[in-house]
C-alpha cells in the first residue's frame, strides 16, 4: 500500500503542474495579432452575415477578418473587460445610444478628418446628415462613423382596423390614442396600442412631436417644460384609455400578429420578424411614418463603427471601414440582414428604392433625431425617464411628485 | 517536523488560489468604493478620485438599494426554508429504496441543476408569459382569471423564488441522500425492534445523524441565497420597477450598466460584511459537534 502511495503523490504533482501549464498556455487574442488580420465585434445575430459580407474584402485586400458575435446584453461587460484589460478588437460596432459611455473610455481612435483623408468612402458628405461627422462627435472628436440606421415607424394592421371602421392608419397623435380607445374596446385581452416598457426613446420622441426639446440651450438635459408634460399626457392617457397592456411579458411580435396590440411603433427588424412569424400576412398590415403632432420627428438609431485606439492594424481597419462604406456594400448589407445604409447613396440605390418598406423608412429617416449624447443613457438617464413613467402608469405613483424627482434626478447631466 | 512541512506543502496551492481569487478581489473592492471610478477611470487612472465614505452615504440614501434589500431578505427567507425543507423531504423519499426507479429519480431531480440557466429562463419565461404562456392557459381553461406572473410587483417575487427553489433542490438532494445512506442500519433496526413508528426513527434517529449535512445544507443555501442573481437577471432583469431586484442584481445593473465601479464596490462590500456576519452567528449558534 505504501509503495502505491508513494508513487501516487509524485504522479499527482506531475498532473498538476500540467494542468496549470495547460491553463497559461493559452494567449490573449491581441498579443501576437499578425499585421494582416482583423478581430471585429459584431453584434447580435449578424455575425454569420457580416463574414459573407466581408470575404470580398478579404480576397482583394489579403487582411483576414475574424468576426466576434457580441449579444447587444453582453457589450457592456464586455467592452469594461477590454478597457481593464487593455486588449480589445480592432474594429467594433457601437450602438449610438452606448457611443457616449464608449468614447468618453478613451479606448476608442479618433477618426479626424487627415485620418480618413485617404479614404473616400468615409468622407461626412456621404452620410445621413443625422449621424455623419459632428453629430456623432463626442467633446469635439469623431471616434465613429457612421455603419447602420435605424429608426421608428408605425406599424398597423390594416384588416383589424378596417374592420373597426377606421381606413387609414392615425396620422396624428390624438388620433392614434382615439384609434386605440375604439380598437381595445374590441374585447377582453385586446387593445390598441403597445408602449414597451423597456422603450426610453417612446416618451423622448413624443415630446419632440409636440415640438419640444429635452436638452437646453447650454447642453443640459431639461424635462420640465410644456411639450413634455403634453407628451406625458399622451402616454399615461393611452395607459388611462385601457388601450395598452399592462404586463412587462408583452410579445410584440405575437402581439402584431395575433391582432392583440394592431397598431405598433417599432424599428424596420419588426417587418422581418411578422414576415418570418406569419406570412400569411400579407397585404393585411402596412408601415408608415409616425403620427404627427406639431412635427413628426422620429428616433434615429442604428450603429456606427469605430476603431480601438491601441489596434495593432489601423490601416487594415480604416481599410474595412472605407469598405463598408462603400455605398454597394452597404446595399449588399440590407439585402443580407436587412439593417438601413446610412450612406446616402445607397439608400437612393434602386435596389432599395424600389422596396416600398425602405421609401417609408427613407422618408422617415430624413426626420430623424439622435437621443442626446449624454454620459449614459441606457443605464442613467432614459432608465430614470423610464422608471419614472412606469411608477406613474404602472403602481399609480403621484404624478407631480414623480415628475418633480424626475426632473432633479436629470437636469445636472449635460450633453458636453 | 517534516510532518507539518509536508501539511503546508499541500495546502498552500490551494490557499494561493483562494488568496488571490478571493481575498484579494474584496481587498480591491474595499479600496474602490473609497472612489468614484467609473469607465472614464478604468481607461485613465489619473481621473480616479478618492472621496472617502461618500459611497457608502449615498447607498444607504438609496431607495433602490433598501428596495433590492427588503427582496434579497424576503427571498432568502422563503427560498432557504424551501429548498431545505423539499430536499430533505425528497432524499428521504428517495432514500425508501434502492430500486432502479428510485435510482433513476436522482438523476431526474439533479438535471434542474445541472441545466444551463439560460435554457432555464428561456422556457420559464413562455410559461410564465401573461398573455401567451402555459400557465395562464392552463388557469383559463378551468375559468380563472390570468395571473400577471412575471409583472406584478409582488407576484414576480414568488415566481423567481419558485423557479429558483426548482434548480436549487438538486444538489442539495444529493448531498442529504448520501448522508442518509451512512446512516447505521443497526440503529433503526434496534428501533424498529423496541416499536418504534417510521416517522418516529426518522425524527428521533435520522435527522439527528444528518445534523452536519443540514448545517452544511443550509449555511450554503443561505450563502447562496444572499448571493441570488441568475434568476432575476435572465426572467425579469430586475423585475417590474425594481421589484425583483435582488441585492447582487443591483450592484452588476451599477456596477457594470451603469458603470459605477465605485458605488458598486461599497455595495460589495456591504454585502460581505452581511453575509459574514450571518455566517458567524451560524457557526456559533451550532452545538458541539457530538460524535455519534
Amino acid at each position: 500500500m505504501k509503495s502505491i502511495r508513494m508513487a501516487a503523490a509524485p504522479a499527482l504533482i506531475v498532473v498538476g503542474a500540467l494542468a496549470l501549464a495547460g491553463c497559461t498556455s493559452s494567449e490573449p487574442e491581441g498579443e501576437a495579432a499578425d499585421p494582416g488580420s482583423l478581430t471585429v465585434w459584431i453584434m447580435g445575430d449578424s455575425s454569420e452575415n457580416f463574414d459573407a459580407l466581408v470575404a470580398p474584402f478579404e480576397e482583394e485586400s489579403g487582411v483576414d477578418v475574424e468576426t466576434v458575435a457580441v449579444p447587444w446584453d453582453a457589450i457592456d461587460q464586455k467592452f469594461t473587460t477590454a478597457v481593464a484589460s487593455g486588449e480589445g478588437p480592432d474594429v467594433l460596432q457601437i450602438g449610438v445610444s452606448k457611443l457616449r459611455t464608449f468614447a468618453d473610455s478613451g479606448a476608442l481612435l479618433e477618426l479626424g478628418a487627415d485620418t480618413v483623408a485617404d479614404y473616400p468612402n468615409l468622407a461626412a458628405g456621404n452620410f445621413l446628415d443625422g449621424v455623419a461627422g459632428e453629430a456623432t462627435a463626442i467633446g469635439g472628436k469623431v471616434v465613429s462613423l457612421p455603419w447602420v440606421s435605424d429608426t421608428r415607424v408605425l406599424f398597423t394592421r390594416t384588416d383589424i382596423l378596417a374592420e373597426a371602421g377606421i381606413d387609414a392608419p392615425p396620422a396624428t397623435w390624438d388620433e392614434l390614442r382615439a384609434d386605440a380607445k375604439t380598437l381595445a374596446g374590441r374585447g377582453d385581452g385586446q387593445y390598441g396600442y403597445y408602449i414597451p416598457q423597456w422603450d426610453s426613446a417612446l416618451p423622448v420622441v413624443m415630446t419632440w412631436d409636440q415640438g419640444g426639446e429635452i436638452v437646453d440651450a447650454d447642453g443640459m438635459i431639461d424635462f420640465d417644460t410644456p411639450e413634455f408634460q403634453q407628451a406625458v399626457d399622451l402616454y399615461t392617457g393611452l395607459y388611462a384609455d385601457g388601450s395598452v397592456p399592462t404586463n412587462s411579458d408583452f410579445d410584440q411580435t405575437q402581439g402584431f400578429v395575433s391582432g392583440a396590440a394592431p397598431m405598433l411603433v417599432s424599428g424596420p427588424y419588426l417587418a422581418g420578424a411578422i414576415a418570418d412569424a406569419a406570412p400569411e400576412l400579407e397585404g393585411k398590415w402596412t408601415v408608415s411614418t409616425l403620427p404627427t403632432a406639431a412635427a413628426g420627428t422620429s428616433l434615429l438609431a442604428g450603429s456606427n463603427l469605430g476603431v480601438w485606439g491601441s489596434t495593432k492594424n489601423e490601416e487594415g481597419a480604416l481599410k474595412l471601414l472605407d469598405f463598408l462604406s462603400a455605398p454597394e456594400t452597404q446595399v449588399s448589407w440590407f439585402a443580407s440582414d436587412g439593417q438601413l445604409p446610412t450612406v446616402k447613396a445607397a439608400l437612393s440605390d434602386p435596389a432599395l428604392a424600389g422596396d416600398p418598406l425602405v421609401e417609408v423608412y427613407s422618408q422617415q429617416l430624413a426626420d430623424a433625431r439622435l437621443l442626446p449624447l449624454v454620459p449614459n443613457w441606457d443605464g442613467e438617464t432614459g432608465k430614470a425617464l423610464l422608471d419614472a413613467l412606469n411608477s406613474i402608469v404602472l403602481t399609480g405613483a403621484d404624478r407631480d411628485q414623480t415628475l418633480d424627482a424626475l426632473f432633479q434626478t436629470t437636469s445636472g447631466t449635460s450633453v458636453n | 517536523m517534516k510532518t507539518r512541512l509536508t501539511g503546508y506543502a499541500f495546502i498552500t496551492p490551494a490557499m494561493l488560489l483562494l488568496i488571490t481569487f478571493g481575498v484579494l478581489p474584496i481587498a480591491v473592492a474595499m479600496v474602490v468604493s473609497l472612489t468614484d471610478m467609473n469607465l472614464a477611470g478604468l481607461g485613465d487612472w489619473s481621473r480616479i478620485r478618492f472621496i472617502g465614505a461618500d459611497n457608502y452615504t449615498a447607498l444607504f440614501a438609496d431607495r433602490a438599494f433598501w428596495q433590492a434589500m427588503g427582496n434579497t431578505a424576503l427571498f432568502a427567507v422563503v427560498g432557504v426554508p424551501a429548498v431545505v425543507g423539499l430536499s430533505l423531504l425528497i432524499a428521504l423519499g428517495l432514500n425508501s429504496s434502492q430500486g432502479r426507479f428510485f435510482r433513476a429519480l436522482r438523476s431526474f431531480y439533479f438535471v434542474p441543476a445541472i441545466t444551463a440557466i439560460v435554457a432555464v429562463a428561456l422556457v420559464w419565461g413562455y410559461l410564465f408569459n401573461t398573455q401567451f404562456g402555459l400557465f395562464n392557459h392552463l388557469l383559463s381553461l378551468v375559468g380563472l382569471p390570468p395571473v400577471p406572473w412575471l409583472s406584478d410587483p409582488v407576484v414576480v417575487k414568488f415566481s423567481v423564488v419558485w423557479v429558483a427553489v426548482w434548480r436549487g433542490i438538486g444538489l442539495n438532494v444529493i448531498i442529504l441522500l448520501a448522508a442518509l445512506q451512512g446512516v447505521p442500519k443497526e440503529y433503526l433496526e434496534a428501533a424498529s425492534i423496541d416499536g418504534a413508528s417510521r416517522a418516529r426513527q426518522t425524527f428521533s434517529i435520522v435527522l439527528p445523524l444528518l445534523r452536519f449535512a443540514l448545517f452544511f445544507v443550509t449555511i450554503t443555501t443561505i450563502i447562496a441565497w444572499l448571493q441570488f442573481f441568475d434568476e432575476p437577471f435572465v426572467l425579469t432583469k430586475g423585475g417590474p420597477l425594481g421589484a425583483s431586484t435582488s441585492i447582487s442584481l443591483f450592484l452588476y445593473q451599477k456596477g457594470f450598466s451603469a458603470s459605477q465601479f465605485g458605488y458598486a464596490s461599497a455595495g460589495s462590500v456591504v454585502l460581505f460584511v452581511i453575509i459574514a456576519v450571518v455566517t458567524v452567528v451560524q457557526l456559533r449558534a451550532r452545538r458541539a459537534d457530538v460524535d455519534y
